[in-house]
């Protein structure tokens, strides 16, 4: 099992927990897990074409999965996986 | 409604004001109470856009991650973002809803000449396209 931190904001959609422990050998499957179990969470993180949303980033322990195997990237029993958002702007 | 406790405030104009004619930007950790949010801390970050920083901020992912295990470690939560608008007032601008988070307040300082003027708090929506602005309440220390 994996454990997924829960952005304060998206707890509403997992049960006001702060993290979760879910199965999965892979991030996708790990993210699969934790919106089958909290439905309410896959429109926060994903678009209606199943894709992650443009702000949302996904870290295995300190490694962001983009840069990894993205969807592939390995999970072992015990990670940290963290949902993290990409925040930039200017006027 | 979100509120700034005077300390937090107080850094977050000090950063907007240290950094200006540039951009600053930082976290905003607190507390989701009945009476809506209240920001007791404060976290100044890099911003690290690479460019011309006098009218765009960037925040290092990473960074979130830290300021989101600092709030889980001090029993806090990631309240919101803010960042600094120099020369130019409090508003939500079309870079910064098309590089939003629907999931947090976003407070805006508005520093002119190099010192603090006003300050105002948006909620973007998920899809990028419109940002509602949210009551803000803050003392200076």
């Amino acid at each position: 099992m994996a454990k997924v931190l829960i952005p304060t904001p998206l707890r509403q959609f997992a049960a006001q927990k702060d993290s979760v422990e879910v199965g999965g050998g892979t991030a996708g499957e790990v993210l699969n897990a934790l919106t089958a179990q909290f439905p309410d969470l896959k429109k926060n993180l994903f678009t209606d074409e199943g894709k992650l949303r443009s702000f949302v980033n996904v870290y295995v322990n300190d490694e962001d999965i983009r840069y990894l195997k993205k969807d592939a990237t390995p999970v072992a029993a015990g990670d940290t996986v963290s949902i993290v958002p990409s925040i930039a702007g200017g006027l | 409604m979100i509120t700034i406790d005077p300390e937090a405030f107080g850094l977050m104009v000090s950063h907007a004001e240290s950094t200006f004619p540039n951009e600053c930007c930082g976290v905003m950790l607190g507390k989701n109470t009945e009476d809506g949010k209240r920001v007791v801390a404060a976290m100044p970050v890099e911003n690290v856009y690479k460019g011309a920083q006098e009218d765009r901020y960037e925040i290092r992912p990473e960074d979130l991650l830290k300021a989101d295990r600092t709030a889980r470690a001090d029993g806090l939560e990631l309240i919101g973002i803010f960042h600094s608008h120099p020369d130019c007032d409090a508003y939500f601008s079309k870079t910064d809803l098309e590089n939003s988070c629907p999931w947090y307040s976003f407070v805006v300082l508005s520093i002119k000449k190099g010192k603090f003027d006003h300050a105002a708090s948006f909620l973007p929506n998920a899809d990028q396209t419109a940002a509602e602005k949210e009551e803000l309440t803050w003392q200076k220390s």
